[in-house]
């Protein structure tokens, strides 16, 4: 029996009780329905951590430190249990650099270098993080303007400030209530004339006159949202020519601070090409000897906090699927022993075991189908109205389907009919062709 | 007559009925030959129809050969019934036993369906056959829609598509009028002597008997006798030569 035979054998005993064909589908709409927008809304609730987290910084950048240094800013990262193994301190110099950029998936690699300055424009002055960094690996390290441009190859004493940065200056001869009442200042960073000094006292009556402040060209601005909104990035080459001078003022003046060998970094970043490489790259520079911790650290373990919740939702689904699954077997028994007599001619007349089992296969796997369709159907609509209602109560616990939840319902839905029905088809194929002679 | 196509040997069929054991063939022998309208006449009970299920293989005889075609229908598993009965045998119900959702085309067509005959061959000789039984008009009419001496014209069509050596009819006229009655008994010895095909018919109306080369008849599970027709051979073959003459 070819299989267009069997499909239309099957639609048309579906037809001809379409009120129970329906209430079956019915089963099976809800049961995917519901395990669709359960899941919908787990995978929502990844995207949203997702969203959120990239607001911090790029998900694809993995920070390194040398083995034994604290680490840059880590909100919830679980300590990293490799650092203790390898208690050797390996250089985190050019050489490891080169080494990152040999992984496969890194795209490009910088050396970071930060130190907190003040920033000057007329009399306003701020504290701002300054960074320095490969200037040819900006782009790929996930920063973003909003004005001008990120620095590339060529810079050499470009700057790129946070907009918080220029947004909060204040004039440090006031007193602070006079800080606070002060209209803040307008200030066209692009375009007014911008310095940045090491003397944390500058503009007040501590400042070191010996500091010169420099004058540093702003070729673009950082948007007030994320982690950069009250940073300053530089180029590396810069940043040093600055951090000697500051180091040997530090010196001058007693102080020393952390004293780092030459040639090594505090911290390295590493942009990888695949965000699902991350942890893998992630785990070879640990390897290595560093330290390293990404944003998916993160990630992770806001997924791993909300499996639960996940699980349940799915159980919710999975539980209606199997009362759906539950009534098409049931519808299937009642047309086997409505069609005893019939499945007994089909027999006497030729049809083979196989014959028999297919078509009561492909009924059953008709009513899983249609019921994944329209379920997949009523999902889009359920999912756009839960994310009115979520978007109403304030709620970023939306719902989102991508296609493959779609196709995987539709596929799903078809595999438990197909299942469901196995067991009624099975008995279909062990009646006796001899029903088909008696007679009522 | 040529060879004999069915072969019965020694055939015994026992049913329990919880403690006590009906015997309903008790050790029948019968060769029907090929091209033969055999009747099993006799009345309910006397084990005609339970001879009919184990020629068809429907069911399987506690002792005894039966072979048809060269073949030991009694040893053949489900699947080669299956397969046998599609190129061998065809049947006739009481009931006709159409299937309700299907067409009168379609209902033809179900025994080449689950041959894998395709669509266009298939259509084309459903058409022919229902041409032969009378019902041109009805192709597309469920069974729900057409009468019963209709309905057992398409039942008819539907056994003789495959072209089968043995066609088997089991009271096919038990729910019919007399007009009908006649009009189907012709329209089946004449579709079977068209083709040389034998037919086994069983019934327990005697004036179907006059139908039949040989009248089987049985009583209590044993054949008591059986009788040939040669009246309506010899009558048969008069008209044959005169036609010839013409």
């Amino acid at each position: 029996m070819s299989i267009r035979d069997l499909m239309m054998m099957a639609g048309r005993n579906l037809w001809k009780r379409k009120l129970r064909t329906f209430l079956t589908v019915l089963g099976v709409v809800i049961g995917t329905t519901s395990i669709v927008v359960m899941i919908s809304i787990g995978i929502g609730m990844n995207e949203g951590f997702k969203k959120q987290i990239e607001e911090w910084g790029s998900l694809q950048v993995i920070d390194v430190y040398a083995s034994g240094s604290g680490g840059g800013y880590v909100m919830m990262a679980p300590a990293s249990s490799s650092s203790s193994k390898s208690k050797k301190d390996v250089p985190l110099d050019n050489a490891a650099i080169e080494k990152f950029k040999a992984i496969e998936h890194v795209e490009a690699v910088s050396p970071i270098l930060q130190s907190s300055m003040i920033l000057v424009s007329g009399k306003y002055v701020n504290y701002a993080n300054v960074i320095g960094i490969d200037p040819a690996a900006m782009e790929a390290l996930g920063y973003k303007v909003e004005e001008g441009r990120v620095l590339n190859g060529e810079d050499k004493d470009g700057l790129v400030i946070g907009r918080g940065v220029i947004e909060s200056m204040y004039n440090p001869k006031m007193s602070w209530q006079m800080q606070a009442q002060a209209t803040p200042p307008e200030i066209d960073a692009m375009n007014d004339k911008i310095m940045l000094t090491y003397d944390w006292n500058y503009g007040t009556k501590g400042q070191d006159k010996s500091i010169k402040p420099i004058k540093v060209n702003v070729v673009g601005v950082m948007p007030n949202n994320g982690s950069n909104s009250y940073s300053v990035i530089m180029p590396m080459q810069q940043m040093q020519k600055i951090m000697k001078d500051m180091e040997a003022w530090q010196k001058k003046q007693g102080s020393t601070s952390e004293t780092k060998k030459k040639g090594q970094y505090n911290q390295v970043s590493v942009k990888v090409d695949d965000i699902n490489e991350v942890q893998n790259v992630q785990q070879q520079i640990k390897d290595m000897g560093f330290q390293a911790s990404s944003l998916t650290d993160q990630l992770e373990s806001m997924k791993e906090t909300t499996k639960m919740l996940r699980m349940v939702l799915g159980a919710i689904g999975a539980i209606s699927l199997i009362v759906a699954a539950i009534g098409i077997t049931n519808t299937m028994v009642m047309a086997i022993y409505e069609r005893t007599r019939e499945i007994g001619v089909m027999k006497v007349i030729g049809a083979s075991l196989r014959d028999i089992k297919l078509l009561f296969l492909t009924e059953a796997a008709f009513i899983g189908f249609a019921g994944g369709i329209a379920g997949s159907l009523i999902s889009f609509v359920m999912s756009k109205v839960v994310n009115v209602i979520a978007m109403q109560q304030g709620s970023d616990m939306t719902s989102l389907i991508p296609i493959w939840l779609y196709l995987s319902a539709i596929g799903f839905a078809t595999v438990i009919g197909i299942l469901s029905g196995y067991l009624p088809a099975k008995r279909a194929m062990k009646l006796s062709a001899l029903a088909a002679i008696k007679t009522e | 007559m040529g060879k004999n196509i069915i072969r019965i040997k020694n055939v015994k069929k026992l049913y329990r009925m919880g403690t006590e054991v009906i015997t309903a063939v008790n050790g029948i022998s019968l060769n029907v030959q090929q091209g033969e309208v055999c009747c099993l006449f006799g009345k309910s009970g006397s084990g005609k129809s339970t001879l009919l299920n184990l020629m068809a293989g429907l069911e399987k005889p506690t002792k005894g050969e039966i072979i048809i075609h060269n073949k030991h229908i009694e040893r053949m598993n489900e699947n080669q019934l299956a397969a046998f009965r599609q190129q061998y045998i065809g049947f006739v119900f009481q009931s006709y036993n159409l299937l309700p959702t299907l067409t009168a085309l379609e209902n033809v067509t179900l025994p080449l369906i689950f041959r894998g005959v395709s669509v266009k061959e298939r259509t084309e000789r459903a058409k022919e056959m229902l041409k032969a039984v009378g019902l041109e008009g009805r192709t597309h009419h469920k069974p729900g829609e057409m009468s019963g001496g209709q309905q057992q014209r398409v039942s008819i069509a539907r056994a003789f598509i495959n072209n089968p050596q043995v066609v088997f009819a089991d009271e096919p006229t038990g729910n019919l009028d007399t007009k009908t009655t006649y009009e189907m008994m012709d329209l089946i010895t004449g579709l079977a002597s068209k083709y040389k095909q034998t037919l086994v018919i069983v019934t327990h109306d005697w004036e179907l008997s006059e139908y039949a080369d040989r009248i089987v008849v049985m009583m209590d599970g044993k054949i008591e006798k059986i009788e040939k027709i040669e009246q309506k051979k010899m009558l048969q073959n008069v008209q044959q030569s005169g036609g010839d003459v013409e």
